[in-house]
């Protein structure tokens, strides 16, 4: 099974230009002729080297592929819902004697320096399903920390 | 000029234009004149101090009520023929060298395009010649992001063990790394986004405005040639006013911090732990833990301001202040792992490196009597980590587990935190007294001062 990327409506419309772009892109450098595999008698540089320029975008337009076919789009969830923590939370934690607020988003749109945490992070994974009131601890080899949730907010 | 004082570092200049150059040219030239005034701040320390030999703790206090300025900042004190204490202001002591220094620094300003750089090193030239830094400071915070970067004047406090309150003169001249600017920016915002709790009652200034410089050194000289410190923030934190009105700048020592690491941080981790731990953790990822671990450090400064602490616990205040800062840096580690930021090897490297940067301190404690304040910090979170088996030695060297290495930061940093925000000078000396960097530093068998002959410690 394919994993899924979460993402949000802005987000999933930007790796769609990106994916168009990359397409206009290839299209341009197979338009002219291709650098022909022998120069003289030996291999051509300039044919190598497009070669491997080719072999980079066309990995990188699979990638996109790869993300544009199992995308999710998150929506608010359903108002009864809206007490537990999904994605597109805002979220006000108590974690380890510190006041935080950030919203959970899926791997691709995370910036934690914008308070944008991945559902993937230890913070992230504890929280998703968790309710105001409730304590969790991220679960990982090394740090135990205790977080608690104190609002959970959707943008409409 | 040579002197121990002065540290020069290559720096790559093609990034900035003729005229930037010239201006870059005349500070490190400036900042080289520093190292006279540190000498002689220093060559004081020796027989007497700031104050003279005789005088006690007691009769200095007694008289201040009287004359302020024997407890200024900016002053040394003397005693006159009569046998009573008296003042001489450092601009008066340095008069002529001090006019030498702000002349280039005035010539600088002159040559340099950016006006908000222009404006203050105009304003510090004069500030030079008047014992009263707080325009310029002021000014500097406005040109945070000018790509040269330079401080001069009396800041530090580290030569003053009786009062913490003398400053001793510095100097640091660099260029703007834009790139690693940028990414500490962004930590930096992290960091300082959350609110702390505090105990009950304290006094706590409020989280300020830090702008971050990640520099690529030309010139360090004074103090910070002397003491080698990774970074620096000014204003300095015993004018909080300042801070608290105009933020602070948090300046990173690129190459400083390069040269400590591969001089001490790396050859004190390569004879501390075993070889097969060793190879899980290349060069690479320690040096780039070091410089995030340096960066931490010097914002989480602003998370640990009281109004009091200095006042309060006196010459026990760096105790408290700055092994501690140090220690809080990983505690800051571990919830940016949480959230995604770090992952879990950057949070180890982190952890490794401060380990190895807290020996280094407990080997310097003795000849470098200004760096004991972080020797003993650092004495006390090893002796947590020893008494909780966070740190064990084998035949084969150290083992550190990390679950019970974040354990003890907590606890560590739970009770540094009660002490700065909170307790006496009488239970501080009680508590700090209990952790003897030199026996610490016996624990750690091996030759620490064999590691490398290429630097003197700081």
């Amino acid at each position: 099974m394919e994993n899924k990327f979460y993402l949000t409506k802005e987000g999933a419309d930007k790796i769609q230009k990106e994916y168009t772009k990359l397409l206009e892109f290839r299209q341009l450098k197979t338009k002219d002729e291709m650098p022909s595999l022998l120069h003289s008698e030996e291999i051509n540089p300039e044919y190598l080297l497009f070669q491997e320029d080719m072999s980079l975008l066309e990995t990188r337009i699979a990638e996109y592929e790869n993300i544009l076919n199992n995308i999710e789009i998150i929506k608010p969830p359903e108002k009864e819902k809206c007490h537990i923590v999904h994605f597109g939370a805002r979220v006000t934690v108590d974690l380890d004697g510190e006041i935080d607020e950030f919203t959970i988003v899926g791997t691709l749109e995370a910036d934690p320096m914008h308070k944008r945490i991945s559902n993937e992070s230890p913070i992230g994974k504890a929280l998703m399903g968790a309710k105001v009131g409730d304590t969790v601890i991220p679960q990982t080899s090394m740090v135990r920390k205790e977080c608690r949730v104190l609002k959970i907010h959707y943008q409409p | 000029m040579n002197s121990p004082f002065i540290k020069t570092y290559p720096v790559d200049q093609s990034k900035l234009s003729l005229g930037e150059q010239k201006v870059l040219k005349k500070l490190i030239a400036a900042a080289q004149l520093v190292s006279p005034l540190y000498e002689a701040q220093k060559n004081q320390i020796d027989g007497a101090s700031f104050y003279p030999s005789d005088a006690s703790r007691q009769e200095l206090e007694q008289a201040a009520k009287k004359n302020p300025a024997i407890l200024s900042p900016y002053t040394f004190v003397k005693r006159n023929h009569a046998g009573k204490l008296a003042v001489v202001p450092y601009s008066q002591k340095f008069k002529k060298e001090l006019k030498k220094i702000a002349v280039l620094v005035k010539e600088a300003a002159a040559e340099s395009h950016d006006q908000a750089f222009k404006d203050y090193l105009q304003a510090r030239a004069e500030d030079l010649l008047k014992d009263n830094f707080d325009r310029s400071n002021a000014l500097w915070l406005q040109a945070s992001h000018s790509k040269i970067g330079c401080v001069i004047g009396p800041f530090d406090r580290d030569l003053d063990p009786l009062f913490f309150q003398k400053r001793s003169y510095k100097a640091y001249v660099g260029v703007l790394d834009e790139r690693q600017t940028q990414k500490m920016e962004g930590f930096r915002t992290m960091i300082l986004a959350s609110q702390r709790k505090y105990f009950p009652g304290v006094k706590k200034a409020p989280i300020s405005q830090v702008k971050i410089r990640v520099e690529d050194t030309a010139v360090l000289a004074g103090s910070d040639a002397d003491s080698l410190f990774v970074s620096d923030n000014l204003p300095s934190s015993a004018d909080l006013y300042l801070i608290k009105k105009h933020g602070m700048i948090s300046t990173v020592f690129k190459p400083v911090i390069e040269q400590r690491f591969s001089d001490w941080i790396f050859p004190i981790f390569e004879k501390l732990f075993p070889q097969d731990f060793q190879k899980r953790y290349p060069r690479e990822e320690l040096a780039k833990a070091f410089l995030l671990v340096s960066t931490f450090v010097e914002i989480c400064h602003s998370l640990l301001r009281y109004y009091d602490a200095a006042s309060r616990l006196q010459d026990f205040f760096p105790y408290f202040d700055e092994a501690y800062t140090e220690i809080f840096g990983i505690k800051v580690s571990e919830l940016l792992f949480l959230k995604g930021a770090l992952n879990e090897r950057e949070l180890e490297a982190i952890t490794l490196v401060e380990i190895c940067q807290g020996v280094y301190y407990l080997a310097f404690a003795k000849e470098r009597p200004h760096l004991h304040s972080f020797a003993t910090g650092y004495a006390a979170f090893f002796d947590f980590l020893f008494d909780e088996k966070a740190l064990e030695k084998d035949e084969k060297g150290f083992h550190l587990d990390f679950r019970r290495t974040f354990i003890i930061v907590d606890r560590f940093t739970h009770i540094f935190e009660y002490y700065l925000s909170s307790a006496t000078r009488d239970e501080a000396k009680e508590f700090i007294g209990r952790f003897r960097p030199e026996e610490m530093l016996e624990r750690f068998t091996f030759q620490v001062r064999k590691v490398s002959g290429k630097s003197r410690g700081g």
